[in-house]
């Protein structure tokens, strides 16, 4: 295979190669690619056919290796002068080049071994939309000096304005975690999912195994050497249900603060001339740059426990994707509603802390939700017939939804303020999304025949980038719809 | 927001492609049933009803639906606003500025040539609802709508 030559290939730079440390990792990412190689071998094996288990197992193997090695040798990147070109692929051969003018921004990800080696995985983000499913240019394993270089001559070419990044170090971070901001961060993480996760594995696979800390059994075990506590629980049934509660609560706390310790240790953010900079990780170090310019709204979210403390969390919906397909990027896990407003202060964002006259939606919003669960009542009917203490517990529980849903309607509520529109919801999952004018790509009004009932409708606003499912206003009045419609949208330039 | 003054109805050939369209989904589903009738026949008697409930709905809905669906379809577009506004049980009013438009298609079905109609497709960079479309216009209409909005394409958030 010869390798067709362009007229302009000394503009872009000599061919560069991925350090050789991608040969492991890439073995690994493919060997986890081959899911069925393992059944297929795993039926050899136990059907009896060891040796052609072995035949299987090996032939995976060396395909495994050859494929990476080939791969890698196939594998080149070069840097010009205004845009990178990726060329991949062993059989067929795919020539990507990637103008600095389209890179959103550029993540430099360290693993915890390649952070040994000096090495780094660089992403250049185009923003594209297919940016979930394929890799838009990832560089596996490069050094990360050079890494470092990239990321300053694309940032150099996107801003048009040199900066050292040396000089940013000094400079005081616009957002920085203590530890202890970090283990706090953990405790509110703790997820209600894990807990009921955790509740069904004790109750399904954990009772053969003797993992049931709803049982007497399992805290005589545990417990063998202190007789009286053994006493206790064997005596009171209810205290090994109690325990059993309190370890998982336990597991959960600790989970979610490893989890919370593990991705946002040593969090940093700083300005650096075109956007902010984010850094962050305990074991794997993200590198982060999110260009200010392709910021489309804001999230500031909160829970009910974190706002009788005092904090909340800000994202930032941005046309680049963040890893793992989380959608919005991370600009903060904690922090103070002065923290929230000076890191919006630096992207120069007003701040949103202040009173405002906050226009609530209508009450539809709750009797409707109550109109769509009445059929269930039928239910409670049937139930009083046979167990009335069964009906009495569902209809509580059905008061218990519409209630919640009161208060829900209660924090509903939007605003506009200047060129941009502030929408609150959700009571559980507080969100305050921050809409500039300018980053409304259209405008749905919904109606249905319930709604219609009520003289009300959805407005929903369409947003590049991220996923936020909160860029609506449920069971907002017709006219007031119409009449923030065309205050919206008379602004556009 | 019924009715907008501005707004304009699309091509009455519209409603036959609406009509065909409704045909071949309920034929479709008229012969499954006719089917689940044969195999469900030696259990119950009331297996025929299956075929016969799907024709009548079919020709039902093929007769009913395409001139309300003809009727409450309409657009609007001014120099500075694209506007859709269709469907009554679930009524949906877009909106979409101009500037805000990634990319245009005009689509013509084989429906669409055989009665006259083309669809205009307007993407957006929006998550939610990035497509937008207006459907059955006259093919020279679409196209002249697709130049108009071609204008105001650009690129701002670059």
């Amino acid at each position: 295979m010869s390798e067709p030559t362009l007229p302009d290939d000394s503009a872009v730079g000599p061919p560069e190669r991925l350090h050789p440390w991608f040969l492991l990792n890439g073995l690994r990412r493919s060997l986890r690619g081959i899911g069925g190689g393992y059944a297929l071998v795993a039926y050899f094996a136990v059907s009896g056919r060891w040796t052609s288990a072995i035949v299987a197992a090996i032939a995976i193997l060396v395909l495994s290796v050859g494929g990476t090695i080939l791969y890698w040798m196939r594998f080149q990147y070069r840097v010009g002068a205004d845009e990178i070109r990726i060329d991949s692929g062993v059989i067929s051969r795919r020539h990507r080049s990637i103008p600095f003018d389209r890179i959103q921004d550029v993540d430099i990800t360290q693993g915890p071994l390649a952070r040994l080696f000096g090495l780094a995985e660089v992403k250049f983000e185009t923003g594209a939309g297919d940016g979930r499913r394929a890799e838009d240019g990832v560089l596996h394993a490069i050094a990360l000096r050079r890494a470092e270089d990239i990321r300053s001559l694309v940032r150099g070419r996107r801003s048009h304005a040199p900066k050292s990044v040396a000089a940013s170090e000094e400079s005081p971070p616009v957002y920085a975690m203590s530890l202890g901001r970090v283990l706090l961060a953990g405790l509110f993480n703790f997820s209600l999912a894990l807990f009921a996760g955790l509740i069904g594995f004790t109750q399904t696979v954990g009772q053969p195994l003797g993992i049931d800390p709803f049982r007497e059994s399992f805290w005589r075990k545990l417990f063998a050497a202190s007789a009286p506590l053994e006493q206790f629980v064997l005596s009171h049934g209810v205290a090994a249900v109690a325990g059993g509660i309190a370890l998982l609560l336990l597991i959960g706390l600790l989970t979610g603060t490893v989890r919370t310790l593990l991705r946002d240790y040593a969090f940093r953010l700083d300005h650096v001339g075109a956007g902010l900079r984010r850094r962050r990780g305990l074991l794997t170090k993200t590198d982060v740059t999110l260009p200010v310019r392709r910021a489309q709204a804001g999230i500031v979210a909160s829970g009910p426990v974190r706002a009788v403390f005092g904090w909340s969390e800000l994202f930032l919906q941005s046309l680049a994707q963040e890893e793992k397909g989380r959608g919005n990027h991370e600009l903060a896990p904690l922090a103070r509603d002065a923290e929230v407003d000076a890191i919006l202060g630096e992207i120069g964002w007003r701040p949103v802390s202040g009173a405002f006259a906050w226009a609530r939606v209508s009450q539809a919003y709750v009797w409707s939700f109550a109109l769509a669960l009445s059929p269930l009542l039928l239910v409670a009917v049937v139930q009083s017939m046979l167990l009335w203490p069964l009906a009495v517990a569902f209809a509580t529980g059905l008061l218990v939804l519409v209630a919640f849903r009161a208060l829900e309607w209660r924090r509903i509520g939007y605003v506009l303020d200047g060129d941009r529109l502030l929408m609150r919801s959700g009571w559980w999952r507080r969100r305050l999304v921050l809409l500039p004018k300018g980053r409304i790509q259209s405008i749905d009004y919904r109606e249905n025949f319930v709604s219609r009932l009520f003289g009300t409708g959805t407005l929903q606003f369409g947003v590049a980038g991220g996923r936020a499912q909160t860029h609506l206003i449920p069971a907002i009045p017709t006219g007031a719809a119409r009449l923030l419609r065309d205050e919206l949208l008379g602004s556009v330039p | 927001m019924d009715e907008v003054p501005d707004l304009l109805p699309v091509e009455p050939g519209y409603k036959n492609v609406l009509r065909v369209r409704l045909a071949l989904v309920w034929l479709f589903i008229a012969g499954a049933a006719l089917i689940a009738a044969y195999a469900l026949a030696e259990e119950t008697l009331f297996a025929a009803a299956l075929p016969i409930l799907a024709l009548v709905t079919g020709v039902l809905v093929v007769a009913v639906a395409p001139v309300r669906i003809y009727r409450r379809l309409r657009y609007g577009l001014s120099d500075r606003l694209l506007q859709v506004v269709r469907g009554w049980l679930f009524h949906t009013d877009t909106v979409v500025p101009l500037v805000r438009v990634q990319h245009l298609d005009v689509v013509r079905g084989p429906l669409d040539k055989m009665f006259g109609t083309a669809s205009l497709v307007v993407h957006t960079a929006g998550t939610h609802n990035s497509i937008v479309t207006v459907p059955g216009l006259a093919p020279d209409r679409a196209a002249a709508m697709r130049d108009v909005i071609r204008e105001h394409v650009r690129t701002d958030f670059a």
